[in-house]
């Protein structure tokens, strides 16, 4: 079963290595025979900072958020609410070519 | 192989007045006052960035026009921050090859025509796109990297601090660099933040600058040695293992098997500092110390002061600056300025035998390592 809200990753069937759609080969062995795969959104936060001078067009502070799935597949993810800590376990979601930390329910 | 270095030249890093071009030629005359131009018969330009952030295109035309050496060949090289390097490996590679004798190798850059949004913005186009997409920069991936190597390693951010407090005092003694005072724990500590854990004195400048090698056919105590570079994934989250930089441990091995030498013969280490905790990754990296054990080596020889290993005597990318095209250049003219026993008040004593030069391209994509010395050594 996969929800609506699992995110889209390659799956390569040499290596059985797991990562984010890309073009190219897969990053681990090289190969391309990848088949698309679903995991569950959430993940647990490996490290996470705040830019406080962001590249030219982004909002100052931008806050991006390393994020490991299931599988150890990783995401860089946008963080627009506060900075989640390491290990906290976030929910992340697509938005078009970006993924975003979905914002914690209110206390 | 069959290639040393005779000559360096600088032109300072900085803030400058001068366009690119000028930089470079800066450079090559500082260079060439020593040997003469008239046997040059190949130029290769390293440089990452000169037709966004220099506004210039068709530079190496331009600069052997301003040289006087329309008699060689020539061409301009790429490779991120590592441009420098891959022009020196290029020119190593024809010499070698029997193409060419002799070679004028400049490396440089002009970074602070654009406000530093902009350059954190073209800097950024040498990273995967979709990583910029989410507004990653060079200094928030560096982040996520230090955060991931001080969690595995249990390494107090303090450790990033003295990098930095060792890199501003070899700088103070580098009349080329652009920072020339030194730091205490307290001012680097206590400087603002810019992607936490790092702060702003734990990184980079942005800087205008090059630098320039003149490397012919022949042996003397610049000899090279052995050459490496190697790849990395693009995408930083397609790396299983943020605390390593695998393109280093591949191109240092591909140098050390070239060489036919090992880790322990190394005398003198220009490594790529571009910011605090990649000094301590790159030892690791490069074999001068065990994976999580730079923090530990670091203090005990003093940040390479004491041990048997010179770590960047010219202040390193920390002190020198960081024209991104030049730094690769950079850190190669000082090790063959320490092994040449002219490195002036920078100079490691004894003179070292054999120096090894580390350069970093893109976030750790593509690295280069040189390593030079005396063909003839025992």
């Amino acid at each position: 079963m996969t929800g609506g809200r699992d995110v889209l990753v390659s799956r390569c069937t040499s290596c059985h290595g797991r990562f984010l759609p890309r073009a190219g080969p897969c990053p681990y062995c090289g190969s391309r025979e990848v088949a698309p795969e679903s995991l569950p959104p959430e993940g647990t936060v490996l490290a996470a900072t705040e830019l406080v001078n962001p590249s030219a067009g982004w909002p100052s502070p931008h806050r991006l958020v390393l994020v490991e799935l299931a599988q150890s597949v990783r995401v860089l993810a946008i963080a627009s609410g506060p900075l989640p800590a390491a290990d906290e376990v976030v929910e992340i979601q697509r938005d078009g070519e970006v993924y975003r930390v979905v914002a914690p329910p209110p206390a | 192989m069959t290639a040393h270095v005779t000559a360096t030249g600088f032109a300072r890093f900085g803030k400058r007045p001068e366009g690119l071009p000028e930089l470079l030629v800066e450079a090559g005359e500082a260079a060439l006052a020593g040997v003469g131009r008239r046997t040059i018969d190949l130029l290769v330009i390293g440089n990452m960035s000169g037709t966004v952030l220099g506004g210039v295109e068709n530079l190496t035309a331009r600069v052997a026009d301003r040289l006087g050496l329309d008699g060689a060949s020539g061409y301009r090289v790429e490779a991120a921050s590592a441009s420098g390097a891959a022009a020196f490996q290029a020119a190593a590679a024809s010499i070698e090859s029997g193409r060419s004798e002799r070679a004028l190798v400049l490396a440089g850059e002009k970074m602070t025509g654009l406000p530093t949004a902009d350059v954190a913005r073209v800097l950024a186009l040498s990273l995967a796109p979709s990583e910029v997409a989410a507004g990653a920069t060079m200094p928030a991936l560096a982040s996520l990297v230090a955060q991931r190597y001080q969690e595995r390693y249990g390494v107090p951010t303090a450790a990033f601090d003295a990098v930095t407090v060792a890199a501003r005092r070899n700088g103070a003694r580098n009349p080329n660099a652009q920072f020339t005072s030194p730091v205490s724990v307290e001012e680097v500590a206590g400087s603002r933040p810019v992607a936490l854990p790092l702060r702003l004195l734990h990184c980079a400048a942005i800087s205008d600058g090059a630098v320039a090698v003149v490397l012919e056919r022949g042996d003397g105590p610049a000899r090279v040695l052995g050459l490496g570079q190697g790849f990395d994934a693009m995408m930083v989250v397609d790396r299983p293992d943020l605390t390593s930089f695998r393109a280093s441990r591949v191109a240092a091995r591909r140098a050390y098997e070239s060489a036919r030498l090992t880790r322990k013969e190394i005398g003198v280490v220009e490594l790529h500092d571009a910011f605090a905790p990649f000094a301590l990754i790159d030892l690791e990296d490069l074999g001068i110390c065990g994976p999580g054990e730079a923090p530990g080596w670091f203090e005990r020889t003093q940040g390479g002061r004491s041990g048997p290993v010179t770590l960047n005597p010219s202040g390193g990318i920390l002190a020198r600056g960081h024209p991104v095209g030049a730094s690769g250049l950079a850190a190669i003219a000082e090790v063959a300025r320490q092994l040449r026993g002219e490195a002036g008040a920078t100079q490691a004593d004894p003179v070292p035998k054999v120096g090894l030069a580390h350069s970093i391209g893109g976030l750790a994509s593509h690295n280069f390592v040189e390593i030079l010395g005396r063909g003839d050594r025992p």
